[in-house]
């Protein structure tokens, strides 16, 4: 002890003992201190990853390209017009090094390819984090003096949501998510302003509720609130995880609320049963009821279409009497509704719906015995319908659709990690936070409001994706930048006809003029495709094209009448101004040609790989049967299509072959005599 | 050798050039070194001479060198800030960042500037302090207490003026709050806020007018007020020493019993 004093003492005076001495040893600290700054300069991360690149690209053999290429010190992409400085490039050497495919070390792993440079947009448009950083640290972490950190890789198709509004090949996780924004509710209670000003809209059709009581009974009302997904798996709906009494009142208050429907609302068929037990069935198949409805089988599988709810249970649900009603014309409760309008007789709708009505589930209703409603319960019901937003979605007597119901997520996707309430053990970051808040909403308190969804890990992702995208970078954009999408179309036929598009709802399944779903081909041009009296006969009874396809043209039982006027208006209106329908022959080409387009069909282009001709021998079922294809198209329509197949109907998968117009017009003249086997002409 | 290099100073303060620029002559007597001390604008701030004692750093720890110290590092690192730094919104915190990250030795330029601002705040109450307890404010120092006070408050200001420049969201809010406090002042409370921010809410105008009381205004005040607490330090009779003190001396004057008057005096 007293020995380690002494030489402590011994140094103080040896370092400090006189004042001149003591002087020159602070002065040569102060100087090594000073020298600190200079040489963390010199040994910063940066230049530490330069001398890494240039080691590793020292035994290579394009070792003398690569070294021309690289540029030493600290590099930036400044783009003044979207406010990058972005640094990354300073360690991120090797991003554009075509020849470097086998290094897969960061930081020099050479950057995918994307259809923009890093020049246009820099890196922290789409990977986030610090531009200006010359750190890991600093560069890919949130730090105190810089929230964003790197956004991770899983979500990185919603940095090109930013400005690309319309979907994009590239993207299917953004376009699924963006999908399942508008088809799921969301923007219902949340608001999602577009950068042109106008809000996102829900492409769901939650059904109105104001004729509740005509379609359905208060037991099966409060089982639904209880638990959507027990009475449909399908179900949109979400599980609001209400209490007993809660559904109790909010089911007395819907009944007591609805309104009975105007008109005609109980024509009900006369009782007959179903002659045949299986026809039921097979009218539900002949119609294609299949193509938007789902039923559950035994095995659990869901088997259908999604367009229109979940069949599985619906004798549990509606009343006979409003089945009937539906069945014979939706349009009469729901004017709007996606499901069309069969022009079904009194018989039809009875095997119908008697199939239907069989489709029930005991277990569901077992549990529910409410009581008469009070009117407190009533008052209760109304006060909860108003709380939950139940207006939002549903149209209900008396009540208002709330606006502003949840919080706006325009900006969702730029929200300050500060201002989020994490939960205990998550991870502290934004898509961390979105995805567990869609996953189970009421898990960040129970007093929230937000229902339980049930989408799986991918449409999480996929939605948090989406949601990722609304940023201040959205809407803060340059117009110049913006790549807009195609604005929703509105177009609406006119006349008889277009009241019968309306009637027999084919948007819902065909586009046209850029209106409709995507389940049945775009129609735009239909008028120039096919020949009259083929569509007159695929009206009076649609058959399908491709035999590899499930959905199927319902048959809607028209008139001849309707379907003259149908057809007449197909054609005059629906045609393309690329080419004139008539400019070729249907027929009575020379049999030579007839021939040397056989030849080239089954030899140079080898159609019958997708297409069947022969159905004995052709094994194609990937593209439509061209069995009677030359009574089926315009030869005008089928030489244009082969000459560029994409120029009518973009994204279709038949190829371009690049033909010469003799070949083409060789092929044209085989097809347009395939007319079609013997029974459909003894048919005609 | 050392009576070479003294033969040389005195050989160059012999010439005109040295003559001309210090005015006094050569020589070593009494008189040539206070007049080497009276003509220069700097060293005539300082006491003709002082007293052995008052050099020891227990006399006055050195406080107010110290405080000088500190306010030539942040002039001398500050001018250099400016180098890198725009008051304007769009790029305040951007200059920060590339202080940070590509000028060189930026951070620890940054860094001086700001620890150099924090040691002075605390040198400067420490100063204060060290004043107050050994009783330096009392007669004839007085008024260069008040002026220490003055100075103070220039610290105090520089200190928040500065705090807004790197404009993130610390500084916004510190700022935000700080005008509002000047705000809540009875009848003139909205107009002194408005002139201070320029505004009502703090953004660029408040930005740019920080800027300028920071490297412009504060600055060039504190040097002058500086240059007259020195001047005074002087002319009150150089430091302060509660031995060389009238008082003191007349009750050392007066004979007593031995002990008493040498506690009292301690």
């Amino acid at each position: 002890m007293q020995s380690s004093r002494n030489k402590l003492s011994a140094l103080w005076q040896t370092l400090f003992g006189d004042p001149i001495r003591a002087f020159g040893v602070v002065s040569l600290l102060l100087l090594l201190s000073l020298a600190i700054a200079p040489a963390k300069n010199h040994f910063s991360e940066w230049r530490h990853y330069q001398n890494q690149y240039l080691t590793l690209i020292r035994g290579r053999g394009d070792a003398v390209t690569l070294r021309r290429h690289f540029q030493g010190g600290i590099q930036q992409i400044w783009l003044p017009e979207i406010g990058a400085v972005d640094r990354c490039t300073t360690c991120h050497v090797g991003l554009k090094e075509a020849s470097l495919v086998d290094v897969s070390t960061q930081p020099f792993r050479r950057h995918p390819a994307i259809p923009h440079t890093a020049e246009q947009f820099g890196c922290v448009m789409c990977h986030r984090g610090q531009g200006a950083a010359t750190t890991v640290e600093e560069a890919h972490s949130s730090t105190l003096a810089w929230e964003q950190p790197i956004l991770p890789a899983r979500y990185i198709e919603s940095s090109c949501g930013q400005c690309h509004r319309a979907p994009l090949e590239g993207t299917p996780q953004l376009n699924s998510g963006r999908n399942l924004l508008a088809q799921s509710g969301c923007v219902h209670c949340h608001t999602i302003k577009l950068p042109d000003g106008s809000a996102m809209k829900g492409t769901d059709d939650p059904p109105s509720l104001l004729h509740i009581a005509d379609k359905t009974t208060r037991d099966w009302i409060y089982a639904w609130l209880k638990d959507p997904q027990a009475y449909a798996v399908t179900a949109k709906m979400p599980n609001f995880k209400l209490r007993d009494a809660d559904a109790r009142d909010i089911s007395a208050f819907l009944i007591a609320n609805s309104s009975p429907l105007p008109g005609d609302a109980s024509p009900v068929a006369a009782g007959q049963k179903a002659p045949d037990p299986t026809a039921g069935a097979s009218l539900y198949g002949e119609s294609f009821c299949a193509s938007c409805h789902a039923v559950q089988n035994a095995a659990g599988n869901v088997v259908g279409g999604n367009l229109g709810p979940e069949l599985t249970r619906i004798g549990t649900k509606v009343k006979p009497e409003w089945l009937q009603a539906w069945v014979r014309n939706p349009r009469a409760y729901d004017p709007p509704t996606e499901m069309p309008h069969y022009r079904f007789s009194d018989q039809q709708i009875a095997v119908l719906t008697g199939f239907l009505l069989n489709k029930t589930d005991a277990d569901l209703l077992a549990n529910v015995h409410l009581d008469p409603a009070t009117p407190e319960q009533i008052a209760h019901g109304k006060t909860l319908v108003t709380e939950y937003g139940c207006a939002s979605c549903h149209q209900i007597v008396g009540i208002k659709k709330p606006e502003n119901f949840a919080p706006e997520l325009t900006r969702i996707g730029s929200k300050p990690v500060t201002q989020l309430v994490f939960l205990p053990g998550m991870a502290h970051n934004l898509p961390d936070y979105i995805a567990a808040k869609i996953r189970q909403p009421r898990s960040f308190g129970s007093a929230l409001k937000m229902p339980q969804y049930t989408f799986t890990t991918a449409q999480i992702d996929a939605l948090a994706t989406a949601l990722l995208s609304l940023t201040d970078r959205t809407q803060n954009l340059p117009a110049a930048l913006t790549v807009p999408s195609v604005p929703a179309s509105d177009y609406q036929p006119a006349g008889k006809a277009g009241q019968l598009i309306t009637d027999l709802a084919c948007f819902s399944c065909h586009r046209i003029n850029g209106r409709g779903g995507d389940m049945a081909p775009d129609l735009t041009w239909e008028g120039s495709s096919v020949q009259r009296q083929w569509l007159f006969e695929f009206l009076k009874n649609p058959n399908t094209l491709r035999p590899a396809l499930i959905r199927r043209m319902p048959k809607f039982n028209l008139s001849d009448a309707d379907i003259n006027v149908f057809t007449d208006y197909i054609m005059t209106v629906y045609q393309t101004p690329a080419f004139d329908r008539d400019s070729m022959p249907s027929g009575g080409y020379p049999p030579a040609q007839v021939e040397q387009g056989k030849q080239l069909f089954y030899s140079k282009y080898a159609c019958q790989s997708c297409h069947i001709v022969d159905t004995k021998m052709d094994k194609g079922y990937i593209g439509p049967t061209l069995t009677q294809v030359g009574s089926r198209l315009t030869a005008a329509w089928m030489y244009q299509w082969m000459k560029n197949p994409q120029a009518l109907r973009p994204g279709t998968i038949e190829p371009n072959r690049n033909m010469s117009d003799d070949d083409a017009r060789a092929l044209t003249a085989y097809l347009a005599s395939l007319k079609g086997s013997g029974k459909r002409e003894a048919k005609q | 050798m050392a009576k070479t290099i003294e033969n040389y100073f005195d050989q160059m303060r012999g010439t005109r050039v040295w003559r001309s620029v210090f005015r006094g002559g050569t020589g070593s007597s009494t008189l040539r070194r206070s007049l080497a001390i009276q003509q220069n604008v700097f060293l005539h701030l300082f006491s003709t001479k002082v007293r052995r004692r008052m050099l020891s750093f227990s006399a006055t720890w050195y406080l107010g060198t110290l405080t000088l110290g500190t306010f030539l590092i942040l002039v001398s690192t500050g001018i250099f800030l400016m180098l890198y730094y725009h008051p304007s919104v769009p790029q305040a915190y951007a200059d920060t960042k590339d202080l940070q990250f590509v000028v060189s030795s930026g951070l620890f330029l940054r860094n001086l500037h700001r620890w150099s601002a924090h040691a002075m705040v605390f040198l400067v109450f420490a100063h204060m302090f060290k004043v107050f307890y050994r009783g330096a404010y009392r007669p004839p120092r007085e008024f260069n207490w008040v002026i220490g006070v003055i100075l103070l408050l220039i610290t105090l200001l520089l200190s928040y003026t500065g705090y807004l420049l790197p404009w993130d969201q610390l500084a916004y809010w510190a700022i935000t709050v700080g005008s509002n406090i000047a705000k809540a002042v009875p009848v003139l409370g909205n107009n002194v806020h408005f002139l201070m921010l320029g505004g009502n809410l703090v953004n660029a105008n408040a930005l740019l007018r920080f800027y300028v009381l920071h490297c412009m205004i504060l600055p060039l005040t504190a040097i002058v007020f500086i240059a007259i607490h020195f001047w005074r330090i002087r002319k009150d009779g150089g430091l302060y020493s509660h031995q060389s003190e009238p008082k003191t001396l007349a009750a050392k004057a007066v004979p007593a019993p031995a002990g008493a008057v040498a506690k009292g005096a301690q």
